[in-house]
């Protein structure tokens, strides 16, 4: 037996349904909690309103990747085949006129730039990729990749409580209610 | 909307508008469209085979009875895209999509007057020149023959391309395009429409509509790409783009979505659809608008990148009329209002659910849609009008008419209001959506 005082994560509370959790997560919402979060073993559509989280900020992050790929794009293409080395294809001038010659160039570096920041965008707003999650340690919360629905309230919540948010849980129809210690201090 | 739709909300007889509500309009819209094209026929029957008035006037006929070809044939499209791909979001919108589409077999009474040789003079060349080798044929030989033995060196090409351009094919196809699509889109209309008094309904119906759709997305698709290629591309007979069918498909798909998003806004701000339409809905056929204005861009870029990069003279024609003078100011204000305006408008997600915002952008993507039509139809006007009315003697970039965008204008004016008029017939004949779909609740409490 250790001794080591552990910290505790949070309560996680098994639902028996998709749609038990929704109804769920709207009340958990409207309890006003912040730090919480839903799991499920597939994509449950409008589960982002009843959880009452914003829109993400990535899609001006992608934005701006976009328009940074659509200019280097034009920028590299026109300095090197207009200004320091004209090259002249077929009589076409070579000059702003060339300019639909490197609308592919463009086109394609607007969506690489695009792709990226996505994807990079993506991974740091969600903090990945890391090497462990503190719900990793209770047992029953390996079902959530086959028939598992959880929802995890997390102890940094402000309104979080030992005895009362159990109780929300309790009523919202939870099961398996259970308080997960974070294995790693 | 705004709670979870049951049966209950679904009214048991489904939303109508009755047409008395909107007599006023369709009297209105019936009248001038019944005089102008009274007035069209008159003067491009009638007129004076050389004048450059009437000249000027087919030409005008054409683009105007064009745009809204393409329009319906969008309607078509999205129907038989609906039902072919099982789609379930659309179903409170399916009706609509019908309504616009089956505009399209009325279309007929615009097209009658290019099955006349007064007209055809003005507009397709090929045709005259047909006629001219016939004339001069020895006796006992073809016209493919006479084309292939005649002195103008123009006329070889219209010899290799006799197997398509030829007048009886040409009249085939244009009964084909109105028989074929048209008896497509009225047979899924029909279907769709006997549902909504079924006592008992269930998902026959539905899925006679989706099997049928699977040989009609052929015809959609063919009918598109030869009517643009007959009628349009046609005007230049040595000019030919394989991309021109999709291009105009292009714009019809983006441009009846726009109609279709005007037409279901409009019914809400009276009133109907509202328990089954929302801003979901409006939030997927914006999504819709604004793949096809990408669409649209990559066609067009695309059609004209490869012509001005290989520069091969049969195949540049199109654009050296459309990249120089005064049109190459429209090309280059088509590639930015057409393309970079809409698609940095409708990038944000949020915008697509304002009604007010859809209303705008959707009549703006509409008028934009005209200025495309405009640039594929009118710049041909100048040279092949002055060439005809002068005997090839004085050939202009423009017709000596003075004013001549206002028979644009007005036949725009006369053919849309032909339009609206048919849209409104439709719309008010039968219930506003498809009540008695099995898929009707899975539609209204739609999220994506």
């Amino acid at each position: 037996m250790s001794t080591t005082v552990k910290r505790v994560y949070g309560y996680l509370a098994e639902f028996e349904s998709a749609s038990a959790l929704y109804k769920a997560a709207e009340k958990v919402r409207d309890a006003g909690f912040r730090k919480w979060d839903c799991f499920t073993p597939y994509p449950v559509h409008g589960l982002d309103h009843a959880m009452g989280v914003k829109r993400s900020i990535l899609p001006y992050f992608v934005f701006f990747g976009g328009l940074t790929g659509f200019l280097t794009a034009l920028v590299l293409a026109y300095t090197t085949q207009v200004v320091i080395y004209p090259t002249v294809v077929q009589a076409k001038p070579a000059n702003i006129f060339t300019v639909p010659a490197f609308f592919p160039i463009m086109f394609e570096l607007t969506v690489l730039f695009s792709g990226f920041t996505t994807l990079f965008g993506l991974l740091g707003l969600c903090q990945l990729p890391r090497l462990n999650h503190p719900l990793f340690a209770s047992k029953q919360f390996h079902r959530v990749t086959d028939d598992g629905f959880f929802i995890a309230i997390e102890a940094r919540d402000p309104k979080f409580s030992a005895e009362a948010t159990k109780g929300l849980l309790d009523e919202i129809g939870g099961k398996n209610i259970e308080l997960v210690e974070d294995d790693n201090k | 909307m705004g709670h979870h739709v049951t049966s209950k909300d679904i009214p048991v007889d489904g939303e109508h508008l009755d047409r008395s509500k909107v007599a006023g309009i369709m009297r209105i819209c019936l009248i001038i469209a019944v005089v102008g094209t009274i007035g069209a026929f008159a003067i491009m029957l009638g007129g004076d085979k050389e004048s450059q008035f009437v000249g000027s006037v087919t030409y005008s006929w054409l683009f105007a009875f064009f745009y809204f070809l393409t329009i319906a044939m969008g309607g078509c499209f999205w129907t038989l895209l609906h039902n072919v791909s099982n789609s379930g979001w659309g179903t409170s919108v399916r009706r609509t999509m019908e309504n616009v589409g089956f505009v399209f077999p009325f279309m007929f009474v615009f097209a009658l007057p290019l099955l006349f040789p007064q007209v055809q003079h003005w507009l397709y060349e090929w045709m005259t020149m047909h006629k001219a080798a016939a004339a001069h044929a020895p006796e006992g030989m073809g016209l493919k023959d006479a084309l292939h033995h005649s002195g103008d060196p123009h006329d070889h090409l219209l010899y290799n391309k006799f197997f398509y351009l030829n007048q009886p094919m040409w009249y085939l196809r244009f009964f084909l395009f109105f028989g074929a699509l048209g008896f497509t889109i009225w047979v899924q209309r029909k279907w769709s429409i006997a549902q909504d008094t079924d006592p008992n309904p269930t998902t026959a119906l539905l899925f006679k509509q989706r099997w049928h759709a699977s040989w009609g997305i052929p015809i959609v698709a063919v009918t598109i790409t030869f009517a643009a290629i007959d009628w349009v591309m046609g005007l230049d007979y040595k000019w030919f783009s394989t991309m021109f069918g999709v291009y105009v498909f292009a714009g019809s798909a983006l441009n009846s979505m726009a109609v279709i998003i005007l037409v279901t806004i409009f019914l809400r701000r009276k009133g109907y659809l509202k328990n089954v339409v929302g801003p979901e809905h409006d939030h997927i056929m914006g999504k819709l608008a604004f793949a096809f204005t990408i669409f649209w861009a990559y066609v067009t870029f695309s059609q004209f990148f490869l012509i001005w990069y290989a520069n091969i003279t049969e195949e540049t024609s199109y654009f050296l009329l459309r990249n120089t003078s005064n049109w190459n100011t429209l090309s280059i204000g088509l590639v930015a209002l057409h393309f970079f305006v809409p698609f940095l408008m409708l990038l944000r997600s949020d915008v697509k659910k304002s009604n007010k915002f859809m209303i705008f952008m959707a009549s703006y993507l509409l008028v934009l849609h005209m200025v495309d039509v405009y640039h594929m139809v009118i710049p041909e006007r100048g040279p092949s009008v002055t060439s005809i009315a002068s005997h090839g003697k004085d050939i202009h970039l423009w017709v000596n008419v003075s004013a001549a965008w206002l028979y644009d204008l007005v036949a725009f004016v006369v053919i849309g209001s032909g339009f609206l008029f048919f849209l409104l017939r439709n719309i008010t004949s039968a219930a506003l959506y498809p009540h008695r779909d099995p898929r009707i609740l899975e539609s209204a409490n739609l999220h994506n």
